[in-house]
């Protein structure tokens, strides 16, 4: 299978309550524009199906099977989420739908694009601000 | 040409890198949410462009290839080919003026 073909109900459902879940420990928004969120979340939930894991839809991978196989660093929620809690493809971000850029490196490109987005729940999310 | 070509690794070469006019290329992906919402505004530039700038998409789950020798990671990536060099290159969906702001500066 490729990630051109739909994914499964299963899947769709898991990452469905998967990105609800994640939403509300990280104190993040969906986008609101749906078809921003439908998008990445089908897109997750073929990746599911077809690698076993969430591998973020919204970079390019040279090879998608190698990728899942040496790192964990793209499986939502990645580590720039869990670090800097930001993320380029949408999916976690402010009522406004803007990303979180405030906690990334000011030469990031999130910061670039977006300017300096601040966390309105800073108290929450993060989980991996340690590894920084 | 009033919508985006439809770029693919068998085409890049001579659509892209041997083509005698600018050429804007959107990497994207059909499951990436900001690609999707950066989608508009590449249709809105070719209408703008037609005729002075080659503007089109490639997908790059469809073609892996291609993007392979252009540090692209985060998508969507739009970048700017002129006499088959980048020129520039502008990640995640920005607004349009950035786009035409990289396309003005083709001509410097």
């Amino acid at each position: 299978m490729t990630t051109k073909e739909k994914p499964s109900q299963r899947s769709l459902e898991r990452m469905k309550n998967y990105v609800d879940k994640y939403r509300k420990k990280s104190g993040t928004s969906g986008h609101p524009n749906q078809d921003v969120t439908d998008a990445v979340v089908s897109g997750l939930a073929a990746h599911v199906d077809e690698f076993g894991r969430p591998l973020c839809p919204c970079n390019y991978y040279p090879d998608k099977q190698a990728e899942v196989d040496s790192s964990r660093q793209w499986f939502c929620a990645c580590d720039e989420m869990k670090q800097f809690k930001y993320c380029h493809c949408l999916l976690f971000v402010t009522p406004e739908g803007l990303p979180i850029t405030e906690y990334l490196p000011e030469d990031h490109e999130g910061r670039q694009i977006y300017g300096v987005v601040e966390d309105p729940t800073p108290e929450r999310g993060r989980e991996a601000r340690h590894q920084i | 040409m009033t919508q985006p070509i439809e770029f693919t690794d068998a085409s890049f070469q001579t659509e892209v890198l041997d083509s005698d006019q600018p050429v804007l290329v959107d990497f994207w992906a059909s499951w990436c949410g900001p690609c999707r919402a950066v989608g508009p505004t590449i249709e809105e530039l070719t209408k703008q462009y037609d005729g002075t700038v080659k503007v089109g998409k490639l997908n790059i789950d469809e073609n892996p290839i291609a993007p392979s020798g252009f540090e692209i990671h985060s998508i969507p990536a739009v970048l700017l080919f002129k006499n088959g060099k980048v020129v520039d290159k502008l990640i995640g969906a920005q607004p349009k003026e950035r786009y035409q702001e990289a396309i003005s500066n083709l001509a410097a």
